[in-house]
Formats: C-alpha cells, sequence, structure tokens
C-alpha cells in the first residue's frame, strides 16, 4: 500500500510536468490556432539558451548571477518567439491548417539542425536551478524539484486561465484560435495574436526545461518530452488551459503504474507506448479532448 | 495546356498520360539510360541511385496518401520499416521473392488500416497525429519484442533475393529490380488519379464535408488513401530491406518520416512529377552537402560528421519553408512554367 501510494505521488509529480510542457502546446494553439509539433525542439532550444547564460558563461569566465541568467533567458526567449511569427508564421496567416501543421514539421527540423549545429551533440550538466533533494511526508517521499515545478505548474494554470478568460487581449486571441479569417475580417490582429503565442509558448517550454532538467543531463534525446506531452495536450482537450495539467496527472499516474506493474511483463514496452495509446483511444472517443472546444462542421 | 497543333482521333489517345510522341520518346530514352546505368556507373553512384528509387516509391505512397487525399501521414518511415521487417521475416521463413514483395506490402497495408481508423471519428491534423502516434511506437514495440519476432535492439538479416534460381542480390541486378518496381509504382502513380478511387479521393481532399454531401463514402476514401499509400511503402520497405541486407529498427526514424514528407512538399505534392523531381531535388543537395562535408573534413577537421547532418536538416527545413510560403505547388509547378514558357517562346507566357 505504502509502495502504491509512494508510485502515485511519483506519477502525479511527473505528471504535473506533462502538464506544464501540455500548456505550451496549449497556449500556442489557444492564441493562433497552431499545433506545434516543434515544441520538444522549442523547450530545448531554451534550455540550451539557458545553459549557455549559465554553466557556459562561467566556463567562458564570466559568472552571471542566476536572476540575470534567468532575465536574459527569457528576453531570449521573447526574441525567438517573435522571430518565428515574422519569419515563419506571418506570411502563412490565413492558409490551410495543413499548411500551418507542415511548418511546424519544418521547424522541428530546423530547431534541430541549429540546436546541433550551434551546441553539438554532446550531452552536458543542465545548470542546477531548483534545489535537489526529497521532502519526507510521513512514510513517503517527494522530489522538491518536481514538487517546487508541480506548484509551478498550478500557478501558471491558474494566471494563464485568468489571461485567457478575462483579459481584453486574452479574449481576443480565443477569436484567433476559432479562425483566422473571422477573426481579421473583426479587426483582431492575427499577428500579434502569433507573436504573443509564441512568445508565451516558448517561456513556458522554457519553464519546463528547468523544472524537468535542473541538475540533470541536457542532450538532444531531451526533445522527445514534446511527443510525450501532445497525449496530455490531446487528453485535456487543445484549447483548455485547466485541462492540461489534470490530463498531465492522469498520463503520469497511469505511465507510473504502467512502469511498476507493467514494464517487467512487457519488456519495457508499456510505459513507452502508453501515452500514445491514450492519444488514439482519446482520438476514438472523444477527438476534443475533456474541456476542449466541440468544433461544429459547416459547408 | 496543351500545345497548339494536338489533336486526337481516338479517346484511347487523348486518355494517354504521355499525349505526344516526344513526351513518350524522352520517357523510353530516359528509361533506356537509366537501364543501362549499371554498365556504365560506378558501384557508388548505383548505390546512390538505387537508395533513390527506393525513396521514390516511398514518397510516391505518400504522395496518394497526402497530395491526393489530403490527409497528413507522418508514419510513412514506420510502414516502410513494417514492410522491411515484414520482408525480412517472410524471407528468413524461406518464402520465394516473388511472393514476399505483395505479401509484405498487404502486410504494411493492413498495419495502416489499423491507425487510420481513426477517420472515422476525426479530420485534419488530429488524425495526422493517430499516424504521428504509429510513428512514435514503431521501434519502442519492435525492440521490446522478444528477440526471435523481430530482432529486438539488434535488428534481422535478410536473406538475398532470387528469381528462377537467378540471385538478385549483386548491386547491378538490384538496381534492375529496383528500376523495373519503381517505373511500375510511378505507372501507378499516374494513373490513380483518373480512377475512380483517385476522383473521390481528390473530392475528399478538397472539402471532405460536401463529398459526404455528394454521397463519397469519406471514412471509406481515407482509410483506402492510408492504406493505399502504405502498400507502397511496403514495397519500398522490402526493396530497401534486401539493399540494406540487415533491418533494426533505427533505421525506420521520425526523422526518416519527415524527410519523406520534406521531399514531396518541395517537389509539389498534388502530381507524382512532384514526389520525383522532390527526390531527386532534395537527394541531390544532401549528396551534394555531404560531397562538400567530405571535402571540408579532409581539409579542416573543424567540422564533424554532427555537423554535417545538422546542416542538411537546416538546409531540407530552409527548402520546405521556402516551398510552403513562396511555391506551394512546389518544383512541379515551376517545371510546367518552364514547360510552357519553351513550348511558348519567342511568345511570352500569357
Amino acid at each position: 500500500m505504502t509502495g502504491l501510494i509512494q508510485i502515485l505521488i511519483e506519477g502525479v509529480l511527473v505528471g504535473l510536468v506533462y502538464g506544464l510542457v501540455a500548456i505550451s502546446f496549449v497556449v500556442i494553439y489557444r492564441a493562433s490556432r497552431i499545433i506545434n509539433l516543434a515544441q520538444g525542439e522549442v523547450l530545448l532550444f531554451g534550455a540550451y539558451v539557458l545553459w549557455s547564460v549559465t554553466e557556459g558563461a562561467r566556463a567562458a569566465g564570466v559568472g552571471l548571477p542566476l536572476p540575470v541568467a534567468l532575465g536574459l533567458t527569457a528576453l531570449a526567449c521573447i526574441a525567438f518567439g517573435v522571430m518565428l511569427e515574422r519569419g515563419i508564421f506571418r506570411p502563412l496567416i490565413g492558409q490551410s491548417g495543413f499548411t500551418i501543421f507542415m511548418a511546424g514539421v519544418a521547424l522541428l527540423i530546423l530547431l534541430r539542425g541549429v540546436t546541433q549545429l550551434l551546441w553539438g551533440a554532446q550531452s552536458r550538466t543542465a545548470p542546477v536551478i531548483l534545489p535537489e533533494g526529497a521532502l519526507t511526508l510521513g512514510p513517503f517521499l517527494a522530489n522538491t524539484r518536481l514538487l517546487i515545478g508541480a506548484l509551478f505548474t498550478l500557478a501558471l494554470t491558474a494566471a494563464l486561465h485568468v489571461f485567457f478568460t478575462r483579459s481584453r487581449l486574452g479574449l481576443r486571441l480565443a477569436a484567433v484560435a476559432e479562425d483566422h479569417v473571422t477573426a481579421l475580417s473583426l479587426g483582431v490582429s492575427v499577428r500579434q495574436a502569433i507573436a504573443v503565442a509564441w512568445v508565451l509558448g516558448t517561456l513556458v517550454a522554457t519553464a519546463a526545461a528547468v523544472v524537468l532538467l535542473s541538475g540533470s543531463i541536457l542532450s538532444l534525446e531531451v526533445a522527445g518530452i514534446g511527443f510525450k506531452a501532445l497525449p496530455v495536450a490531446l487528453l485535456g482537450g487543445l484549447e483548455s488551459i485547466r485541462g492540461a495539467p489534470l490530463a498531465g496527472v492522469i498520463i503520469g499516474v497511469l505511465e507510473a503504474l504502467a512502469t511498476t506493474y507493467l514494464d517487467p511483463i512487457t519488456n519495457g514496452a508499456a510505459s513507452g507506448v502508453l501515452p500514445y495509446v491514450a492519444m488514439i483511444a482519446v482520438l476514438l472517443i472523444r477527438p476534443y479532448g475533456l474541456f476542449g472546444w466541440r468544433r461544429i462542421e459547416r459547408l | 495546356m496543351r500545345p497548339t497543333g494536338l489533336w486526337f482521333e481516338t479517346h484511347a489517345a487523348e486518355a494517354r498520360v504521355l499525349e505526344t510522341r516526344r513526351a513518350r520518346l524522352s520517357a523510353l530514352a530516359l528509361l533506356a539510360v537509366l537501364a543501362a546505368m549499371p554498365l556504365i556507373a560506378g558501384p557508388w553512384l548505383l548505390g546512390e541511385l538505387t537508395n533513390l528509387f527506393i525513396t521514390l516509391i516511398a514518397v510516391l505512397g505518400l504522395c496518394v496518401t497526402v497530395g491526393m487525399a489530403g490527409q497528413i501521414n507522418i508514419a510513412q518511415s514506420a510502414f516502410v520499416g513494417v514492410g522491411a521487417f515484414a520482408t525480412a521475416r517472410l524471407s528468413g521463413m524461406g518464402v520465394p521473392f516473388w511472393a514476399v514483395l505483395p505479401v509484405a506490402a498487404l502486410i504494411t497495408g493492413a498495419v495502416s488500416v489499423l491507425f487510420a481508423l481513426p477517420a472515422v471519428r476525426v479530420r485534419g491534423f488530429y488524425l495526422a497525429l493517430t499516424t504521428l502516434a504509429a510513428q512514435v511506437m514503431f521501434p519502442i514495440i519492435v525492440m521490446a519484442l522478444p528477440m526471435a519476432w523481430l530482432g529486438g535492439l539488434v535488428g534481422l538479416p535478410v536473406t538475398p533475393p532470387a528469381l528462377f534460381g537467378i540471385g538478385l542480390s549483386t548491386p547491378g541486378r538490384l538496381y534492375w529490380l529496383c528500376l523495373a518496381v519503381t517505373v511500375l509504382a510511378v505507372w501507378c502513380g499516374f494513373n490513380l488519379p483518373r480512377s475512380r478511387l483517385g476522383r473521390a479521393m481528390r473530392a475528399v481532399h478538397d472539402n471532405d464535408t460536401a463529398a459526404e454531401v455528394m454521397g463519397i463514402p469519406v471514412a471509406r476514401v481515407k482509410i483506402a488513401a492510408f492504406f493505399t499509400g502504405a502498400l507502397f511503402a511496403g514495397v519500398a520497405g522490402a526493396l530497401m530491406a534486401y539493399f540494406l541486407q540487415f533491418v533494426t529498427a533505427q533505421n525506420f526514424t521520425l526523422f526518416a518520416s519527415v524527410w519523406y514528407l520534406g521531399m514531396l512538399i518541395v517537389g509539389g505534392m498534388h502530381s507524382p512529377l512532384g514526389a520525383i523531381l522532390g527526390v531527386c531535388f532534395v537527394t541531390a543537395l544532401q549528396e551534394g552537402l555531404h560531397k562538400a562535408a567530405n571535402l571540408m573534413l579532409q581539409s579542416d577537421s573543424a567540422l564533424g560528421g554532427g555537423a554535417f547532418f545538422a546542416l542538411s536538416s537546416i538546409l531540407l527545413a530552409l527548402c520546405v519553408l521556402a516551398a510552403l510560403i513562396l511555391e506551394p505547388r512546389g518544383l512541379a509547378h515551376l517545371w510546367h512554367q518552364v514547360m510552357t514558357a519553351f513550348r511558348l517562346w519567342p511568345f511570352p507566357r500569357n
């Protein structure tokens, strides 16, 4: 019983990290109607920028204080988001969903290539930003890094939810998520929406990178988290900020249970396959997810 | 647009893909040059061309699913992998070569139907996500299955093909085999849009709600599109298995799928001509970069193999983005424009 609860605690904490990555998917979709397959690469890019201004700068002899380094990373994320909007997505406004999806796929290989060219393929130690260690709660242990990340995820969810449902800008973004052409005809700036979406998405992804990687190994394989978070975003509903952490917890707990009970029987495949089986199940049973918008087909 | 002075006296003549005698003659000449390649080319060029043919078959399959039916498929590489593993297993069990190719294709088709079934419920990029799931799950499942089934982490050796007692494993013979299959695949690719299924796929591509209203069974056509595309992938996988002589799950990654899609988009996805031009263009680009990287490696060792891979990814991504933003109809459209200008010269086009 103690073991089971410990597994559940770990599943919930890891699931909330998935939720955080899923939020970065949802933020971009919710503000611009772009499903960005390259989210894992965006996260990786943020992580490498963060590495450069902390560990990299220290190695070069310019040790920056942590808040300055974080500020610089945030600035780089903003510049990156604006650049993506200007260079790739502004010329594609009004194009079909297929074209925009394919632009995301092209972005995936572009970012992977750029990251590999700038930083090389070798793995390195990510900077320690959140404290390592474990919090003891009676007989149970909780990883402090993941715990802080989980609290951050919940706070961010609440803040983003208020932003998207209460603020003027957030409501304008919802119009863009509904339909580009309609939003344009109503005087909503789609360009601005896409820029905001990418800046927010990049910032959230980098925050997720901090929670995920603080003090562990940073390598190109980390980008795989993007594909793991995609089922989470889909289960929560692509338009729902609050759905993402909940779906993250569901997937995280299922994955933790599969790792413990199914992996020994299936040679380690169950936990790897589970998020995608869940994704196909969601698509078959409830394609718009738990809290997504139900779209009506019109001719 | 047809050139002036071209007329037809029979329906059969008008229905030809290659309408003019000059087009037929140039196609024959191209075929003759390609067939003569093993006699003149070295092993490197022959290997590259064989690889190009195999890629072309896979991309033609993608052209059916993505270009003709408008369904995004980012699992083509996994489907090629299914074909390759099926071939390795079947040839290992002593199934004759002439039966392996179609059976591998059918197995691949059956697997693709499994992942196309959500088409009944969802559309657009939601459907693309199920293919993404297929692509990501493929290596995990192959590596986790018992060693005796699909070779696990190590992979499977492939028994060399033989037809009527003649071994087909020498580079030259394998090249001819791939050429023959590619010609067949291209022929199918050009004729499929003119068939009943092709027209139904076109309608679904343009507007699936409208197609449904017109009485086209949309879900069935989408599944058929995936099935047809996967048949090509299965054949490509079988040839690839014979070409590599050893298959592992690491050969069939998401990246390969994205490359297939990139080739199709750069070439132009609405016609098989686009698939051909895209594959040739991207392969030439990649090989050129490879040569340049080799020269640079010899002169100065600052650049590693990783940098070459990174550069080729960046180059392909930029080509795809340029195609999407500047010329969504791809190289095929540019080709048509150049041909029209050439035909009308000295008069301006339009």
